[in-house]
């Protein structure tokens, strides 16, 4: 079954009005996998989902399903035939549709009472059985997230593409939500994109990650690889927070120990292991969530920033030990 | 704040509601106790059936050939890019600048058995005008075209509306759906501004409803034409009285149905995410029938007949000689009545702004003047100079006039108004009070420069559709008061049409300084 193939974007590029949106991008999305696509506002993340759609031609570069071309120089297939998933940011239901007619949408083909089998089946699959004859503006924003997605999977798209898919949702209730659309997701065993701009929902929900930036994919790979070994400085902050710090400000001891020779080194806060004792002064601590960060004073008002556990009690003016894990910390000039 | 206590406040817009309402509720009121049991068989079986049947079935053809015109174009303009979009875009309100009856003097020149169709028929064909069959023009099928051309624009501007406001990304979604550009309109564009696309319509129905003049000189016995009749050719005040219930019942329905259409539009979801989309290019054939279709709808509706009375006016050397009287009494009472529906307005729309108790009161009587069509507020007028024991004649013949614009008129100024006023964050009262601006002095140096531009769109607009205003004018006007719409209705009914060209093309030139002004307004708020 053709679903099965993965959906392929071969250095592709598309430039509106001479400004580069996207430049020779490849990138591909496996079957059964989420792939995410982080990056800014602009980076042309969604210019890329666009691509992948259908909905905007490359001006140069292939986009694939196994090895049929979608779109390149000899073809374009049109959106309405590439029987590609969308699920949109602000939802794009149907206003003067139920959920059931909603999610019936694309089984034209099948016949009725196939079609409402058919999107029973994926209404209930994603918990929306009591809301079945609700129309969109009666239903709570998860409500309305989860029938897009449902809707995107019932005609059995060859690819799922997500633009931001979770971003309008309060975040009381994206977790939840997150969690049993994208398990539906991945259930279906197809090619998923999902682009987004928060690097939490990206290393936590996706098999690969993609790293974009003023239209060029930086770095590809598990979310593990991405965030212990960013290719560069702009990659390693698209995945969480990183410092820098001059070498020749770190303590003699640790110089030695961190790989590369610039005179900039880069590391990740938990980098920094603090434990009882003396060497470094506490300047503040401040509570983020499920942590503490904690900056420490260091040489010519270059400080350092740490984290560490909640109830450590750790406070300002606290003298402290360090360690450090030198797998965290980064040389990119090499 | 003087807002739960009786207040002096309150007198002015109180003495406008009673104003407003008072001609609408004589002509009701006197539709409802009026007539013996002797005659009302009369008027029910010749008068009141026969009037109300033809006016729906005219209402009908008027609403179906209205969507067939509007729509159509409405969504090849905003979906699609073809030679000469942007023209076509605005051009297509210009109709809204010809009244009805002169739409129906113009086609009836240029579609009568001596008018160019027709003369190039016989003369391509060699046939004599008895061989072959030609639509007839009076006829209600006639007097649906021509109210339809008309008061497409109505729907036109609504669903131009609709539908570039829809969000892209359902188009989209539909689109990844398997949909195809024809299932895209019947599916899910259509659907999604129906509820906009029918209050427009509505809309357009009631001013259908109050049509006097193309049905008149059609010939066609709608309720407005049988309420004249009945009051001035039958001598039956309570014939007229019952037909103006029935007509302000069916313009009234409209309205309601207009704004519960109007309220549902806020289920419609909007995006901005994406919208710059570009418009999809159509390849040259389709583009060029694109341009074709919206030049035909141009040409039927506006260009043919504007240029087919120029061309009677050069053709017959029409004088202008005795235009400028009409022009005089036209002006004077457009600016004595404009004036005073003005001042109605100004004091409607911020006396609501102010007291919400008496919010519901001015929306329910402003309402009921706008729907009451011409005819009927007349006939109030003429009920109330009865019961006063009044003549129709000099000055009181002009009050009563006067009277009557400003009861029709007022809703149609306070929409401007109150959307400029809208606009106006809501605490700036409280600023100015706070400043020690209150009263009349927060009037003049708050509100008054706030609402200008609002303001100059109501003048405007009321000062032509009193212009164009006729079945009132008709009934009240004193003698030697004829303005131009009741001197070229004259000649029209009187198979005088080239001395009515004159006239007409005058009453079109004004109203399309309003059309302009709107379509520049619309141009300011929506991309299309």
């Amino acid at each position: 079954m053709s679903s099965r193939a993965p959906l392929i974007a071969d250095t592709v590029s598309r430039s509106f009005s001479g400004n580069t949106a996207v430049d020779a991008v490849s990138l591909t999305l496996e079957p059964g996998k989420i792939t995410s696509l982080i990056g800014h506002s602009g980076s042309g993340k969604t210019t890329l989902l666009r691509l992948f759609a259908g909905m905007e031609k490359p001006d140069s570069g292939r986009i694939l399903s196994g090895t049929t071309e979608l779109s390149g120089p000899t073809a374009h297939v049109p959106i309405e035939r590439r029987k590609i998933g969308l699920v949109f940011q602000d939802f794009a239901l149907f206003p003067h549709l139920s959920v059931r007619e909603n999610v019936s949408f694309g089984l034209k083909r099948l016949k009725s009472d196939e079609r409402s089998a058919c999107a029973e089946r994926w209404i209930d699959r994603l918990g929306l059985s009591h809301r079945i004859d609700a129309y969109p503006h009666q239903l709570s924003g998860g409500e309305q997230q989860r029938t897009a997605i449902a809707r995107a999977l019932a005609p059995e798209p060859v690819a799922i593409l997500l633009d931001e898919p979770f971003s309008g949702l309060d975040p009381a209730m994206r977790d939840q939500v997150r969690d049993a659309a994208l398990e539906a997701v991945r259930n279906a065993g197809i090619p998923s994109l999902l682009v987004t701009h928060d690097a939490k929902e990206a290393m936590v929900h996706s098999d690969k990650v993609a790293i974009i930036d003023r239209g060029r994919i930086l770095q590809t790979g598990t979310p593990e690889t991405l965030y212990n070994t960013p290719v560069s400085e702009i990659a390693a902050k698209a995945l969480g927070p990183v410092h820098s710090f001059k070498r020749a400000n770190l303590p003699g001891d640790w110089q030695n120990q961190i790989p590369g020779s610039s005179d900039i080194v880069a590391y990740r806060p938990e980098a920094l292991q603090i434990s009882s004792g003396s060497g470094f002064r506490v300047v503040r601590q401040r509570l983020a969530g499920a942590v503490s960060e904690i900056e420490l004073e260091g040489v010519d008002g270059e400080n350092l920033f740490a984290v560490c556990q909640l109830g450590s009690h750790i406070q300002s003016g606290d003298e402290v030990n360090v360690s450090i894990n030198t797998s965290l910390f980064f040389d990119f000039k090499e | 704040m003087p807002h739960a206590s009786f207040s002096p406040r309150i007198i002015p817009p109180l003495l406008i509601v009673a104003l407003v309402g008072l001609p609408v509720f004589a002509a009701v009121f006197t539709g409802v106790v009026a007539g013996d049991g002797a005659t009302w068989d009369h008027i029910l079986q010749n008068r009141l059936v026969p009037y109300t049947l033809t006016t729906l079935s005219v209402l009908f053809m008027t609403a179906i050939m209205i969507l067939g015109l509007a729509v159509p174009a409405a969504w090849i303009i905003t979906q699609y890019d073809f030679p000469g979009r942007a023209f076509f875009s605005w051009a297509m309100i210009l109709p809204l600048a010809m009244p009805g009856y002169v739409m129906a003097y113009a086609w009836a020149d240029l579609m009568g058995v001596a008018g160019p169709l027709q003369s190039w028929i016989r003369e391509t064909t060699g046939l004599s005008a008895r061989d072959y069959w030609f639509p007839n023009l009076f006829s209600s099928t006639g007097l649906a075209f021509v109210l339809a051309t008309t008061l497409f624009p109505y729907v036109y501007i609504t669903a131009r509306a609709a539908f570039s406001m829809q969000s892209r990304t359902s188009i989209e979604a539909a689109r990844s759906l398997g949909a195809q550009p024809i299932d895209l309109f019947w599916r899910v564009s259509l659907p999604i501004a129906l509820p906009a696309i029918l209050g427009g319509l509505c809309l357009a129905l009631m001013e259908a409803a109050a049509d006097y003049g193309a049905a008149d000189f059609l010939g066609i016995q709608t309720l407005g034409v049988g309420i004249i009749r009945s009051w001035q050719s039958f001598g039956e005040p309570n014939t007229a009285a019952r037909l103006a219930l029935a007509l302000i019942f069916i313009a009234g329905a409209f309205l309601i149905a207009a704004r519960i259409f109007q309220g549902r539009r806020g289920t419609q979801q909007t995006s901005s995410r994406w919208q710059s989309q570009a418009r999809i290019k159509l390849p040259p054939v389709f583009g060029i029938g694109a341009s074709f279709l919206c030049s035909i709808i141009l040409l039927v509706c506006f260009a043919a007949p504007v240029s087919r009375l120029i061309w009677l006016a050069f053709e017959n050397s029409a004088s202008a000689a005795d235009l400028g009287p009409l022009i005089r009494s036209t002006f004077l009472l457009g600016a004595l009545g404009a004036a005073m529906a003005f001042l109605s307005a100004i004091i409607f729309s911020l006396s609501s702004k102010r007291s919400s108790a008496l919010q519901v009161a001015t929306r329910l009587i402003a309402a009921a003047g706008y729907a009451a069509p011409g005819a009927v507020l007349g006939l109030g007028a003429l009920f109330i100079l009865r019961e006063t024991g009044q003549a129709l004649s000099g000055g009181i013949a002009i009050g009563f006039l006067v009277w009557i614009y400003v009861s029709r008129f007022t809703s149609a100024g306070v929409e401007p108004i109150q959307a400029s006023l809208a606009r106006l964050p809501k605490n700036l009262d409280l600023a100015a009070q706070s400043l020690g601006s209150t009263g009349l002095k927060q009037f003049l140096r708050v509100d008054l420069p706030l609402i200008a531009p609002g303001a100059f769109a109501a003048a405007l607009i009321l000062f032509v559709e009193i212009l164009k205003e006729l079945p009132a004018t008709l009934m009240l006007r004193p003698f030697g008061w004829d303005t131009l719409a009741v001197r070229a209705h004259a000649y029209a009914t009187d198979e005088r049409l080239a001395q009515a060209t004159l006239p007409s093309l005058l009453i079109v030139l004004a109203g399309l300084a309003p059309v302009l002004l709107l379509s520049w307004r619309l141009g300011q708020t929506e991309r299309t």
